[in-house]
């Protein structure tokens, strides 16, 4: 009997055994009752709990077709992504490896299989570190000790460090390989072929240190070596620092272009490197100017022979391109440490040195004396002293005149510039001039010269005429004929009334430019005159390339005409090639009765000097011309 | 430790005590509210054991041995060699007061040799959970902490618990047990099985429930009981207990039961929290797996206990009031399974109530939980 019915019956049966059978009917009823209840509760429940799992089934299904397409397209951006990393790896210039903590090649792209000619099949992820240089060693692409390799890279990589070494490869290319350890404990190898790089950084260093033209050092490295050289000088040594300027190189520029020029200069490199013994170095400082340290230097025959050996090469005739070239050199000798031991010292110092050589009248060579600074300083304040006295009005013009010999007429004034210095009295125009050149100021003071004159000459007698001197840097400015013919014009004096006298220097190089500027002023009516005729080089090849007006006779042929086998010849002959080519001759610096009567028994046309009058300032010259013409016509 | 069963109905009143009631020292009686309201069976228990602490409370039926009952009160008196005793009465105004009250009565009942403590607490106007918290905040977790609370049926009306008094609402008592002979077995266990999907709590306020998954809890309820279960809310809820537990520590699981529904709200209060943000699920029984659960709750009572077979024992069982609405008239099949496990010589008693408080029985924590079987064995030994 189920154990239920046993309690039901039980509860239904009184005290005397007696079974209560409505009670039982109930009690039974009631578990019937339960009982269905608690079936359909259940069938209830569990059919809700069916739909609900149901749902939730639907749901998630739609969740994971949602999701699986979400993978799908992942997964193609993934592809994707892939295979433009892999283009991009593949492509880079470097070889890469990437490797994981455990030792093992992750990624090798394809740069890093060619660079080592390796074998894909071999190389590939999996392939262990070790096994990898291994590999390497056995095919040839690696030099070194494996063990040792491979134990720095995983020490490095384990202390986290970036790693930069360049190695040689067997056959000569420098490879860079960075080893960039990573968080996850392996680490990332480029390795870039920087061979081209190394190069091109070798060539870049070359070029900042050496002259392109003549790949001898340029100045920087001149002064790095020279440095070096300074401070190891050996007791009772000296070093000696030659500047070389190639004379009138300039000259070759400009008449038969640069690139014979620039051939010059290489064969001038070439010789003055065979000029040096090994210990010794020559460098190319800009220009034409180069440079010679020599070191351990004991006497000074030593240095005198090494000049001697760069004038002799450098006046050997030169073939360029064609042209046969004679060349020649200013040198300044500075020796350290006698002249200085200070690079900027000794620099300087053989820059003087070659300045004096010049000065000098260049083709030769100087040793730095102290005195050289001492000229250039007291040059400097006579600069100073210039500018201040033009600012002050300071400077005058005075006047030479010219006479006919024949009749003994005053035919025209030389102008002349005067300096009345406060405390040393007449400076000469040779002191100042030249300085006056090489600054500039010759233009402004030209053309004052030239309005004062023509101002002053307007005011003399028709008959005169003035001459004025004309500097070659006043050609060079460009607008000298425009300033003549506005002086011309402020003045009102005649053209044909001015009288430029120029020297050689203005045609010497050759100059087209010069030339158009004195047929220019020739066309208006001025006069040109070739002044110091005798003291240049080829003086007669000027006479045919400008057809002057007038010759002016140097005073050097003047001073010693009346001497036995003295220039009388010569002279002789300028006035004959004077007369030839229907120039007018004048001679300078006639100071006697005798050189006078012998110029005159020559047939020299006019002369100039103290014999006859000095320079004078404008007023005294006035009185001149009266007194003169009052004593002419008395003779008369 | 000797005990004994009196039982009292309208018919006879008592039966008669059989020895010495002036050595009584312990009296459990349990009853429905109709019963136990008037206050003259607790003046009748005070006249027959003048010594005893007299500890009661209304239920959802009275657990008589292997019998289940509703229309007689079951007590039982004990007396004690060696193990001395505490009771604590804290009357409590609202559920807020819960985790105060707890404190209030543990700090009261704490003692150095303090053994173990078994409360009756109201059982419609306490929050179980703070109440347990508040006691163990006192007493310390290694203390075993049993107990449950007081029933009305499947009305839901007004619970009772007395405590050396006439039982009434809004009452906690808490009685402890002091010294070394004293030894206290403890068992729960539901069998109810899991089932329907996971839902997560998604708004809730300490006890009360607002929303599964973003519906209402209360739509979910009734759509599972049907309209005519619905009707008997919230009591029908009992036959849906839900289990909650933290996602990140599955073994707090601990199964809710309804105390309240509001229709307007939609809500629905249970006799512990439903945290939000924890994972829920339905639960339903099965005549079979209850009476298991039971069996395997006075299993863990009775290894627990630490007794000698010979050793006189006592086990109160303190039962779902929903194990009881869902069984029936199989009801009893849980109190016979519990009896073959804790034996036949051993006498239990005990009710179906709102809540029982236990030890969990895999977290060792103790708890208050619902829909479980809860048995508390004594025993004393070396007397």
């Amino acid at each position: 009997m189920h154990r239920l019915v046993a309690k039901q019956i039980a509860k239904a049966t009184d005290a005397t055994g007696a079974v209560d059978m409505n009670k039982l009917a109930v009690l039974v009823g009631g578990a019937y009752d339960e009982f269905d209840r608690d079936r359909r509760r259940t069938d209830r429940s569990m059919s809700l709990m069916i739909e609900e799992i149901d749902a939730i089934n639907r749901n998630l299904e739609q969740l994971v077709t949602k999701r699986t397409s979400e993978l799908r397209a992942r997964e193609e951006d993934l592809r994707a992504q892939n295979m433009r990393f892999d283009v991009a790896i593949n492509n880079m210039t470097q070889g890469l490896l990437l490797y994981d903590s455990s030792e093992r090649l992750i990624v090798c792209n394809q740069r890093y299989i060619e660079m080592y000619g390796l074998s894909p099949d071999v190389v590939k992820p999996g392939f262990s570190f070790r096994d990898l240089i291994l590999y390497r060693k056995e095919t040839g692409s690696f030099k070194g000790d494996v063990d040792d390799f491979c134990s720095s890279v995983l020490r490095n990589v384990g202390l986290g460090k970036v790693t930069h070494n360049v190695v040689e490869t067997a056959d000569g290319r420098s490879i860079q390989i960075v080893n960039q350890p990573l968080a996850d404990g392996g680490w990332v190898a480029t390795h870039e072929d920087i061979t081209e790089r190394r190069r091109a950084e070798e060539q870049i260093t070359h070029l900042a240190h050496y002259d392109a033209l003549t790949d001898l050092p340029n100045r920087a490295l001149f002064h790095e070596k020279l440095k070096q050289e300074l401070a190891h000088i050996a007791p009772g040594e000296q070093l000696a620092v030659l500047y070389i300027d190639i004379d009138e190189f300039k000259s070759v520029n400009d008449t038969l272009g640069h690139l014979i020029g620039d051939e010059l200069l290489k064969s001038v490199a070439v010789s003055l490197g065979r000029c040096v013994a090994a210990t010794d170095f020559v460098a190319r400082l800009g220009g034409d100017e180069f440079a010679i340290v020599q070191t351990a230097v004991k006497n000074s025959a030593e240095v005198s022979g090494l000049v001697t050996r760069v004038f002799d090469a450098i006046r050997e005739p030169y073939e360029c391109l064609g042209h046969q070239l004679t060349t020649d050199a200013s040198i300044g000798i500075a020796l350290a440490p006698q002249h200085g031991a200070d690079l900027d010292q000794i620099l300087k110092n053989a820059d003087l040195a070659m300045y004096a050589a010049k000065s000098a009248g260049r083709r030769t060579y100087r040793f730095f004396e102290p005195e050289m600074d001492a000229r250039v300083r007291a040059r400097r304040i006579l600069e100073m002293e210039l500018r201040q006295a033009i600012a002050d009005g300071v400077l005058e013009v005075y006047y030479q005149p010219c006479v006919n010999l024949q009749n003994n007429k005053i035919t025209s004034c030389e102008a002349l510039l005067r300096w009345q210095h406060s405390e040393r009295g007449m400076i000469p125009p040779a002191e100042f001039i030249p300085i006056a050149e090489e600054t500039g100021l010759i233009n402004p003071l030209g053309e004052w010269v030239l309005t004062t004159a023509c101002a002053e000459a307007a005011t003399w007698p028709d008959d005169i005429k003035l001459a004025v001197n004309v500097s070659p840097v006043q050609f060079k400015s460009g607008t000298l004929a425009l300033k003549i013919v506005a002086a011309l014009a402020a003045s009102g004096l005649a053209a044909n009334r001015l009288e430029l006298e120029i020297t050689e220097a203005v045609l010497i190089r050759d100059d087209e430019a010069a030339l158009a500027v004195l047929h220019q002023l020739r066309d208006i009516g001025v006069r040109i005159a070739l002044d110091d005729f005798g003291t240049g080089y080829s003086s007669l090849s000027y006479l045919q390339r400008f057809p002057f007006d007038k010759i002016k006779i140097d005073r050097c042929f003047v001073d010693d005409i009346a001497a036995p086998d003295g220039s009388a010849c010569i002279v002789q002959a300028i006035v004959n090639i004077a007369a030839e080519r229907h120039m007018t001759t004048t001679a300078e610096g006639v100071e006697t009765q005798r050189q006078r009567e012998l110029l005159r028994a020559l047939g020299c046309a006019e002369m100039q000097g103290h014999l006859f009058s000095p320079p004078q300032p404008a007023a005294e010259l006035k009185r001149l011309f009266l007194s003169h013409s009052a004593r002419r016509d008395a003779v008369a | 430790m000797h005990s004994q069963q009196i039982t009292w109905n309208p018919q006879a009143g008592w039966t008669p005590v059989k020895a010495e009631p002036e050595n009584v020292s312990l009296v459990f009686y349990f009853g429905t509210r109709q019963m136990l309201a008037c206050g003259n069976r607790y003046n009748e228990l005070r006249e027959m054991f003048p010594a005893a602490h007299i500890l009661g409370c209304s239920t959802g039926g009275q657990i008589n041995n292997s019998d289940i009952s509703d229309d007689e009160i079951v007590a039982a008196a004990i007396s004690f060699d060696a193990t001395r005793l505490r009771l604590v009465r804290q009357d409590i105004s609202d559920a807020q007061q819960s985790r105060k009250c707890g404190e209030t009565i543990g700090r009261d009942l704490r003692g150095e040799d303090l053994a173990g403590v078994f409360v009756l607490s109201d059982g419609l106007n306490v929050n179980g959970s703070e109440l347990v918290n508040g006691l163990i905040a006192e007493i310390g977790s290694g203390i075993p902490l049993t107990g449950g609370l007081a029933g009305d049926g499947a009305d839901f009306t007004e619970t009772l618990v007395g405590g050396d008094c006439v039982p009434r609402a809004r009452t906690v008592v808490g009685i402890g047990f002091y010294g070394s002979a004293i030894r206290i077995g403890h068992g729960s266990a539901g069998g109810w099985d899991l089932f329907g999907p996971r839902r997560q709590v998604t708004k809730s306020i300490g006890n009360i429930l607002f929303e599964l998954d973003g519906q209402p809890a209360l739509d979910l309820y009734e759509r599972y009981l049907g309209p005519e279960d619905s009707k008997g809310l919230p009591g029908s809820a009992l036959l849906f207990p839900i289990q909650v537990h933290d996602a990140n520590h599955p073994d707090s699981a601990v199964v809710r039961t309804v105390l309240a529904v509001d229709h307007k709200a939609r809500s629905m209060t249970f006799a512990g929290d439903v945290p939000q943000g924890w994972t829920a699920q339905l639960m339903h029984g099965s005549f079979d797996r209850l009476a298991e659960g039971a069996a395997d709750a006075a299993r863990q009572a009775r290894i627990g206990l630490d007794a000698s077979e010979g050793d006189h024992q006592f086990s109160i069982l303190i039962s779902c009031i929903g194990r009881r609405l869902l069984m029936g008239q199989r009801t009893s099949d849980e109190a016979e399974a519990a009896g073959a496990e804790l034996g036949a010589d051993t006498l239990r008693l005990g009710f179906y109530s709102y809540g029982e408080i236990s030890p969990h029985a895999k977290s060792g924590v103790c708890e208050l939980h619902n829909q479980t079987m809860t048995v508390t064995s004594f025993a004393e030994v070396g007397a």
